[in-house]
Formats: C-alpha cells, sequence, structure tokens
C-alpha cells in the first residue's frame, strides 16, 4: 500500500513536469516565431526605405548632370541658330558647348543634310575635350564611314523637340569611354529643322556612382538603360537560386533605372543570428527546466518519506503520550466517601511528551501526595516521568517519611541518571485526622496554602531529584486546620506564554485562588484563566496543578471547632446546626443554646451585612472552644475595620414612638455573653466572646 | 418559618411558626408589613409557635408597634415562650407590647 502510493505519486509528478516542459516549449517556439516574423517585416521595411532613400540619392546625383548636359546644350541653341546663318563659325557652337560645360565632353553640331545648298552636304563640327590635357579639339563627324545622318543620337535628336538621350555606347572616336549623347534640334529662322545639337557625357562617373550604394554586403545596384542594357553594376550578378528584394528607382529623361536587389541572405542576416542565439537560450532554459524538475520531484518523493516518518514517530509519541497520562490517576473526586478531604488534580500536557507528573494515595489515614517536573521534554523527559512515578509508590509503600523517601528516589534517580536529568520535586503526606502535613521539597516551586490569606508554603529549596546521590533532605511540617488548602503547580501553570511572550504570573493565578471554591472548580477556573489568557498561543510545556481542600476537624484541640461561612445571609442556618453540635455535645438545654446561638448570630449577621462591600465576596471564620467551664467563640473577617463594641448601648427604656428600630444586635451579643473583645489583627475584624457555663 | 394572618370582626391575628432568624426575618418582611394596614384595630401575634427570634425579627415587632402607635389600634403578644420571654425582657420589649399568656 504504502510503495503504490509511492509510486503513483512520483507517477503524477513525472507527468506534471513532461507537461510543464512541452507548455514551456511550445510557448517559446510560439514567441519565438511570432518575434522572427515581426522583425522580419521590420527589417524588409526599413530596408526598403533605406534602399529607395539610396537610390533616390543616386538619382538626384545622375539627375544633377543630366540637367547640366541639357543646359548646356540649350544655352546654346541660339548660338547655333545664329552660327548656322554664318557657315564659317560653325565649330565654335560644339566648342562653346564643350569649353564652358565641365560635364560636357564633347559636342557636335551636326547639319541637316541639304540644308545649306552652299557647303557640303554633311557638316558636322565635333568638339571634344582632351582627357589628358583638357584642351579642346575641333573633329569633324561628317565622314562617309560615320554617316552622322544614320546616327541614332541624330535621328531621335531630329524628332524629339525637347531633346533625346541616346543609349550609352562606347566611344571609340573620342573619348574612348562609354557615353550617352542628349540631342536636341536647331530650327533656322523659317522654323525648318536645321541642325542637331549635342552634348556628350561620360558615364564613368556613373559606374563610381552606382559602386558607391552599397548597402549591404551582397547586394548589386545596377543601371539599366531605357532598353533593358545594364549601363553599370556593382557587385555580382544576383544567382539564380538567390531570393532577392529587389527596389527600383526611373531615372526621368534618360529612361535609365536604378534598381538594387538586396540578397535575402544579408537582409535578415542579423535577424536570423539573434534568432540563433534566442533558440540557443530557449533550449538551454527547457534543459535546465527539466533538470529543475528531476530534482524537485526527487525531493518531493524524499519530503513524502519524510513526512510519513513524522507521521508515524507522531502517532508514536502520541500513544506514548496517552500512555503516560493513564499512569496519573485522573478519577474525580478521588475519595468521594471521605468528608475531610477534598482533593483534586489535574494535567494538562503540552504538545510533546512532557516530564509532568503528579500521584496520589491514602494509606493508613494519610494522603500520599507528590508533584514534579522533569527537566527537559520529550521522550527522555517522559522516562524519567515514568520512572520517578514509579519509584514514589515503589518506596512510598513501606516508607513513612517523606525526607526518607525523597532520599531514596534521589538516590536511585542519580545513580542511574546518565543523561543529566533532573526532577524538581514536591512531596507531602498529610495526616487527615490530625491535620499535620509533613513534606519534603526538592527544588519544586514552593506550593500556595489557602488560610485566610494566601501565602508560599515556608520550603527549604534542597537540590531536584537525581543530581547529587547522598544529598541530605530535610522535611518539614505544618499543622492544617479545618478550611485550609493546599495549592501545588508545576512552571508551566506561572510560565504559561501568551502570543505577544508575555506569562500568566503569580498574580493572575492569586487572582485566581482569591475566590474559594471547591478543589475540582478552583482548577477548572485556574484552567479557564490560563486558557484565555494563553490565546491561540501553543502551550509549550505541561501544566499540573493539586488542589487540597482539608476539611478535617484538625489536631488543635478536643474543644475547637471552625465553621467558615460565605458573606451570604442564607448561611446563618448553618450557623444554627454548628451551635446546636456544640450545645449538645456540652449537654446544655435547649434555651441556653437557642440563647448562645442568638449571641453568634447577632455578631455574625453583622459580618455578612456590613464587613465586606456590596456583591463582594467574604468570608467569615468561627473559631469556637469547648472549655469545661466556658465556650469562647472568635468571629473574625477580613472587611473593612469595624468595632461592634464601640457602639453606643441601646437604651431599653425609652418608650414605642422613642426606640430606634435597629441597634439592638451587639445589645444582645452584650447581654447574653459574659465577655466581649474586639481587635484589630493581621487585617482582620477579630471578636472574641465567652459564655461561662 | 412560617406566618398564618386570619381576620375576623376587626381582629387581626397572625400565627407565626419556626425560628424567625435573620434569613427568615427578610422573608417574611412582607407579610408582617402588610399588618401595619390593620394596625388601627387590634392585632394578635400568636407566638405560641415561635421558636427563636433574632434581632431582625424584634425589628418587625417593633416596626408594627410603631404602626399601631400612630394609627391608635393595639398589638397583642400571645404564648411566648420563656426563652423568647427572656429575650424581651433583655431588649425592654416587654414593656413595648401587651404580652398575653
Amino acid at each position: 500500500m504504502q510503495r503504490k502510493r509511492d509510486h503513483t505519486a512520483t507517477g503524477i509528478s513525472i507527468q506534471a513536469g513532461l507537461m510543464v516542459v512541452i507548455v514551456a516549449a511550445a510557448t517559446l517556439a510560439a514567441t519565438s516565431f511570432i518575434q522572427g516574423y515581426y522583425s522580419a517585416e521590420g527589417i524588409k521595411r526599413e530596408a526598403s526605405g533605406r534602399a529607395i532613400s539610396e537610390l533616390e540619392g543616386a538619382r538626384s546625383d545622375i539627375m544633377d548632370i543630366v540637367n547640366q548636359a541639357e543646359a548646356a546644350v540649350r544655352n546654346c541653341i541660339w548660338i547655333a541658330q545664329w552660327c548656322l546663318e554664318r557657315t564659317d563659325s560653325l565649330y565654335r557652337v560644339p566648342e562653346r558647348v564643350v569649353m564652358d560645360n565641365p560635364v560636357v565632353v564633347g559636342s557636335t553640331l551636326a547639319v541637316v543634310p541639304g540644308h545649306r545648298q552652299d557647303k557640303p552636304v554633311l557638316v558636322a563640327p565635333y568638339a571634344v575635350r582632351n582627357l589628358v590635357s583638357g584642351k579642346i579639339q575641333i573633329l569633324s563627324l561628317a565622314t562617309e564611314e560615320y554617316d552622322y545622318p544614320s546616327q541614332e543620337w541624330y535621328l531621335m535628336g531630329l524628332e524629339d523637340g525637347d531633346g533625346y538621350w541616346s543609349e550609352p555606347y562606347f566611344d571609340v572616336g573620342g573619348g574612348e569611354q562609354y557615353m550617352t549623347t542628349f540631342s536636341m534640334p536647331v530650327t533656322d529662322v523659317d522654323g525648318q529643322t536645321a541642325a542637331v545639337l549635342t552634348a556628350d557625357i561620360s558615364l564613368d562617373w556613373l559606374t563610381a556612382l552606382i559602386n558607391e550604394i552599397k548597402l549591404y554586403p551582397n547586394a548589386t545596384s545596377t543601371l539599366l538603360s531605357r532598353d533593358g542594357n545594364i549601363l553599370v553594376m556593382s557587385g555580382d550578378p544576383p544567382g539564380e537560386n538567390e531570393k532577392y528584394q529587389t527596389y527600383t528607382v526611373p531615372v526621368e529623361r534618360t529612361g535609365w533605372t536604378l534598381s538594387l536587389a538586396i540578397p535575402e541572405e544579408d537582409l535578415f542576416a542579423s535577424v536570423r543570428r539573434v534568432g540563433y542565439i534566442v533558440r540557443l537560450l530557449q533550449l538551454l532554459g527547457l534543459a535546465m527546466l527539466i533538470l529543475i524538475l528531476r530534482v524537485v520531484t526527487k525531493n518531493l518523493k524524499n519530503l513524502q518519506k519524510v513526512r510519513e516518518q513524522k507521521d508515524r514517530m507522531q502517532s508514536e509519541l502520541r500513544i506514548g503520550r496517552d500512555i503516560q497520562m493513564s499512569m496519573v490517576p485522573k478519577t474525580f473526586p478521588p475519595f468521594p466517601d471521605r468528608k475531610d478531604l477534598d482533593f483534586a488534580a489535574s494535567i494538562v500536557p503540552a504538545k510533546d511528551v512532557g516530564g509532568d507528573l503528579y500521584d496520589y494515595y491514602i494509606r493508613d489515614e494519610k494522603l500520599f501526595f507528590c508533584i514534579g517536573d522533569v527537566s527537559g521534554k520529550g521522550v527522555p523527559a517522559a522516562l524519567v516521568m515514568t520512572v520517578t512515578r514509579t519509584l514514589f509508590r515503589a518506596i512510598s509503600s513501606h516508607e513513612s517519611s517523606p525526607a526518607r523517601i525523597v532520599s531514596l528516589m534521589n538516590d536511585s534517580l542519580a545513580e542511574t541518571n546518565e543523561n543529566e536529568m533532573f526532577v524538581t520535586f514536591f512531596l507531602g503526606e498529610m495526616d487527615l485526622v490530625s491535620g499535620r502535613l509533613v513534606y519534603c521539597n526538592a527544588g519544586h516551586n514552593p506550593p500556595l496554602i489557602l488560610t485566610n490569606a494566601i501565602c508560599e508554603l515556608p520550603v527549604k529549596p534542597n537540590l531536584p531529584l537525581g543530581v547529587m546521590s547522598g544529598f541530605p533532605y530535610e522535611e518539614q511540617e505544618l499543622d492544617f486546620k479545618y478550611d485550609d488548602a493546599l495549592f501545588l503547580y508545576t512552571d508551566g501553570l506561572t510560565e504559561a506564554e501568551n502570543a505577544s511572550a508575555e506569562q500568566f504570573g503569580a498574580k493572575r493565578m492569586d487572582a485566581v485562588l482569591h475566590r474559594r471554591r471547591n478543589s475540582i472548580e478552583h482548577l477548572k477556573a485556574m484552567q479557564a484563566a490560563v486558557d484565555s489568557f494563553v490565546g491561540d498561543a501553543p502551550q509549550s510545556d505541561d501544566l499540573t496543578m493539586l488542589f487540597i481542600h482539608y476539611l478535617g476537624k484538625g489536631n488543635a484541640g478536643k474543644g475547637e471547632r471552625h465553621l467558615v461561612l460565605e458573606n451570604n445571609i442564607r448561611q446563618i442556618t448553618l450557623l444554627a446546626d454548628f451551635i446546636e453540635d456544640i450545645g449538645q455535645e456540652k449537654n446544655l438545654e435547649k434555651s441556653q443554646i437557642n440563647s448562645i446561638n442568638l449571641a453568634l448570630e447577632e455578631a455574625v449577621t453583622n459580618v455578612i451585612l456590613y464587613a465586606y462591600p456590596k456583591e463582594t465576596p467574604g468570608k467569615v471564620y468561627i473559631d469556637s472552644l469547648l472549655r469545661e467551664d466556658a465556650l469562647e467563640f472568635v468571629i473574625s473577617d477580613s472587611g473593612i475595620p469595624f468595632d461592634p463594641t464601640a457602639a453606643p448601648k441601646a437604651d431599653i427604656t425609652l418608650s414605642v414612638e422613642e426606640r430606634p428600630i435597629g441597634g439592638l444586635g451587639i445589645y444582645l451579643v452584650r447581654q447574653i455573653m459574659d465577655e466581649v473583645h474586639y481587635v484589630r489583627e493581621d487585617g482582620m475584624n477579630k471578636l472574641s466572646m465567652i459564655k461561662k457555663l | 418559618m412560617n406566618i398564618t394572618i386570619e381576620k375576623e370582626d376587626g381582629l387581626v391575628t397572625a400565627r407565626l411558626e419556626g425560628r424567625l432568624d435573620t434569613p427568615a426575618s427578610l422573608e417574611v418582611a412582607p407579610q408582617m408589613e402588610s399588618l401595619h394596614e390593620d394596625a388601627g384595630g387590634t392585632v394578635v401575634l400568636d407566638c405560641g409557635k415561635l421558636e427563636y427570634i433574632s434581632s431582625s425579627g424584634l425589628r418587625l415587632f417593633l416596626s408594627l408597634r410603631k404602626a399601631a402607635v400612630n394609627k391608635g389600634g393595639t398589638v397583642i403578644i400571645r404564648g411566648i415562650s420563656n426563652e423568647i420571654r427572656q429575650v424581651f425582657i433583655m431588649t425592654g420589649f416587654l414593656n413595648l407590647f401587651q404580652i398575653d399568656d
């Protein structure tokens, strides 16, 4: 079953891990695809912009030259017209064109054959700039071989009134370079086309210009002629299998086209590089993720194992604690038949197995009881606690002296104490007949005695059990009277902490003890006070309490009788029973008993009604001593100081009208009793009365 | 403590039975105070079965007596035991009430 659960859990964690990896990979792929797509688009847009602007720059440079050449021709048209009238100076026209315009390398004025009857049929003076010397030579194109009237520049120049740019050509006659010619018709005064004026420009600078368009290393820039001939090409011609992004710009007038072809390879090189890096990083990330998942899965498995182990241990600890708790007697009231003892004990263990203990039993009319706290917590403390409790039972069963019992327990614990653990311990032995308590303290916090007041039981500290073998423990004694009580506790009470690390403390403990209740109610009230103080804070230590309320007649002599009343007027009936008992014991007559009862009732009523502030609980103590010849009574209370004997004596001779309603109580006491005295002593009002018999 | 009150021909008789101690006095005070209404006539407190009285019981008697004085009536105490008579003597009550044996 255990193993099966193991596998299932592992399977689930592996599945979950796989899902995480798949989702992460898909997300990464999608984002990198989208990112790649949009950045390619962006790059295309950007490249197109740059290419066009680059091409337009080139075009504008070309247009500059073109316009200069065109202007050179246009500006000289009128000179040509004028010169055509004077045949001898025709050569000056092309000369002028070349001379005035550095961009123009050659110029001709080709006269329409037959236009001038007086001259040879072909007339075409040609001015050309010598590329080396810069001087201008005048040649003639009017040769049989050349036959200029059949040339494209001549024919098209004649036709196009606006001027015509020829297809570029390699000039063999003059410039020995690639040239293009702009030709415009020249009309005579009659409006007849008389000649064609041309300007030749070199295309060498175009090569340089086109070569400058170099946006990408493998881009090819091309200048195409009107007929689609490649005029200039920079870079290698595009291969067949390569993909290109091509941008073109037309060059006006000339009919040329500037084109730029950028291989996509070049264009997307950076994107692709970034893409490779991103993919590499993604793969690395996924690998890391898988690695982490593997580690986490393994840890989960370990964690589960640890938790199961912990669960098992805790359940064992719980069983241990249950066993431990079952060792202390827990039936309350433990001695329901005893009228002389009201006893209660409680132990609230902390979460862990703790080391508090208590025990009690009655042997030979003696109550043996103990409380203890083992140092430390956990299993070792619990074991020591068990041993201590066993020793208490074993040794106290045949020993009667508390000091002796404690000494023997100490020796036994000290001998086997390898863990340096010790036990603070208090052992008491109360003679329920006499009320005498013999006790021995071994380093435990002093118990509290509750009589008229609350105070610590005087204890010799001694050493805790288990510290030093052979330590001479001493015992002490105290006589308990009727209604006296002893409250024992472990430091789990006073040191109970709330969430703000405050301790419950002795003050809060005293406040609960101040109000007298029966023993079980006392412990319940104390536990409730601790619980409400501590709130949700976890209990850090065991909390153990014992409450021993002595209700025996006590050792104080055969003639002593005691009664304690609450300050509640209904309790007066208890007083009547108390006096009745005394009267019968002394064989008094009914009338005498009633008379004594009257005096006591008056005195006690006075205390009940007036000694304590309204609604404040208080006590009235009636102690009586039955002497041979007299009865002595002392009525005491811890209320506000008041001397009833100081009240003015009632005047019983007054008339009905004059008699006050009250004031008879103390008068009756004085009348009935033989002696009445008041003292204020130890914070108490004490009214003592003697009735002689 | 128990009080039974009988009214007959203008004569009111209250029979007191048991112990009239402080708690009992507090208990029967309303009944005793109801007798004040009849204090103009004759009120008989039959104490034949009264076992005990404390000062708070005496106060109830005295305040009835005072009401009788105001209204011109009479309070007669009948059948008190010697013990209670002693208390009446001690407190001077014997002189304040008309005591019938």
